[in-house]
């Protein structure tokens, strides 16, 4: 006994700092998924207030870009109600009034991101206040941007396509093959797309689409092109995609509300 | 009781400061100045080992609690509180440190700062970038990371000691 206690007398601070890694290291593999999400989800509760503080000065620097942004947004929406206007057939538009709003977007403007790690989050200033809810879509003018994760009174946390735990069904656009797109963590500019089958012709430069295969995004929201590809040891694609989405100048967002999402999904869990 | 309590200012200054403004800095797509290592750096010379220890596992759970990334940033901040004591001794001058003084610029020059801040900056990027990629697939890439965010803490903490310190 008197050894014993003489052992960890000597050796207690060796002992106190592998107790605590080891509490590091039980918090980083049992705080992934669930737990992380709640953490974060509290922890931009109590940050989210300082953070739409810091960004109201970051805001201001960069209102010339988003002015840009925006009048191009504009520009590009006004050619095509143009192009909506001449070609609209009343028969299309009575049936979508009988079936109702499908779709509704939810404006709002990111108020903390990150880009260069490993599991990158964004933090949006939109909660369940503003109907903002676990497993809505979020993109921008530009593109795909993510999911939310998590979402409190007024903010929710995106786990954006450029985290190592993203993944959906996106599909080539010229043959409407889908695949599984997910990012490698090298780059915010690029990510992949995988399991596409290696008879599959594929040309560099095609648009990658989201499938539409999930109650989360509609079918065709742009996600990028193909920059390159390769066969990797298998019958399977590896094909590299350069991403629409610029996740480093991203500001505005809009958060899909898929008013039929809940009846889809209780359609699928009958038959699991 | 004073230096307790400006260690304790300091813990709050380099973790808000760290959080607000470091994180927002990122240079060329790779690399972070982690400064919050300040508060690891400059706790005095004969804090007991076992404070230096839990002093370490707070500075990184507060950190992690900022960034979401629970457990990564407490691993690497108690590994390099647990180092340090070895690498003063490693780093120490020929009489020993004096007594009354910190491990500042102001007290052992810029050479001897530089390389204690070099080590233990190297010793916490290595573990945070390789438990935030927790495989060896991406080794050198990641290896670069390393490399390049430790120049750039590096440079970071010792140009902050001339702002903050200057007496």
């Amino acid at each position: 006994m008197r050894t014993l206690l003489r052992f960890i007398q000597k050796y207690s601070n060796l002992l106190l700092f592998l107790l605590l890694e080891i509490i590091a290291v039980v918090l980083m593999v049992q705080g992934s998924g669930f737990q992380r999400s709640k953490l974060i989800a509290l922890n931009r509760q109590t940050t989210g207030y300082i953070y739409s503080k810091v960004d109201g000065a970051r805001e201001y620097f960069s209102l010339k870009e988003v002015n840009q942004q925006l009048s191009e947004e504009n520009l590009k929406l006004r050619n095509r109600l143009d192009i909506l206007s001449s070609s609209v057939d009343s028969a299309t538009v009575i049936s979508d009034l009988r079936g109702g709003h499908h779709y509704f977007f939810i404006q709002s403007r990111i108020v903390q991101n990150s880009i260069f790690k490993q599991y990158n989050y964004l933090t949006i200033n939109k909660g369940k206040k503003q109907g903002v809810f676990r497993d809505m879509g979020v993109i921008s003018d530009q593109g795909l941007v993510g999911i939310v994760l998590e979402s409190s009174a007024n903010f929710a946390t995106v786990i954006p396509l450029i985290n190592r735990d993203f993944r959906l069904s996106a599909k080539i656009k010229s043959n409407n093959y889908s695949g599984i797109l997910q990012w490698d963590g090298s780059s915010p500019r690029y990510a992949v797309l995988n399991e596409i089958p290696f008879h599959v012709e594929l040309v560099a430069g095609d648009t990658i689409l989201t499938s539409g295969f999930s109650s989360i995004f509609p079918e065709g929201i742009k996600v990028g092109r193909i920059e390159s590809f390769s066969l990797e040891k298998g019958n399977f694609y590896n094909i590299r995609i350069e991403l629409f989405t610029d996740f480093q100048r991203l500001y505005h967002v809009n958060v899909i509300r898929n008013y039929r999402q809940e009846e889809q999904l209780n359609l699928e869990n009958q038959h699991r | 009781m004073y230096i307790l309590t400006r260690n304790i200012f300091r813990f709050a200054v380099v973790i808000l400061f760290q959080v607000l403004v470091m994180d927002n800095v990122m240079i060329n797509g790779y690399m972070i100045p982690y400064i919050y290592l300040l508060f690891i750096l400059l706790m005095p010379f004969e804090t007991p080992r076992w404070i230096q220890l839990l002093a370490g596992f707070a500075l990184g759970l507060t950190m992690d609690l900022f960034t979401g990334t629970l457990g990564m940033h407490t691993a690497a901040s108690v590994l390099v509180a647990f180092v340090r004591p070895y690498l003063l001794d490693l780093l120490a001058p020929r009489d020993g440190y004096e007594a009354e003084t910190f491990p500042r610029i102001h007290y052992y020059g810029f050479l001897w700062f530089l390389k204690y801040t070099l080590l233990i900056v190297l010793i916490h990027h290595l573990a945070l970038f390789y438990l935030e990629v927790f495989q060896l697939k991406h080794f050198f890439s990641t290896l670069l990371r390393v490399i390049l965010s430790s120049i750039l803490s590096t440079s970071t903490i010792v140009i902050s000691q001339y702002f903050v310190f200057r007496k």
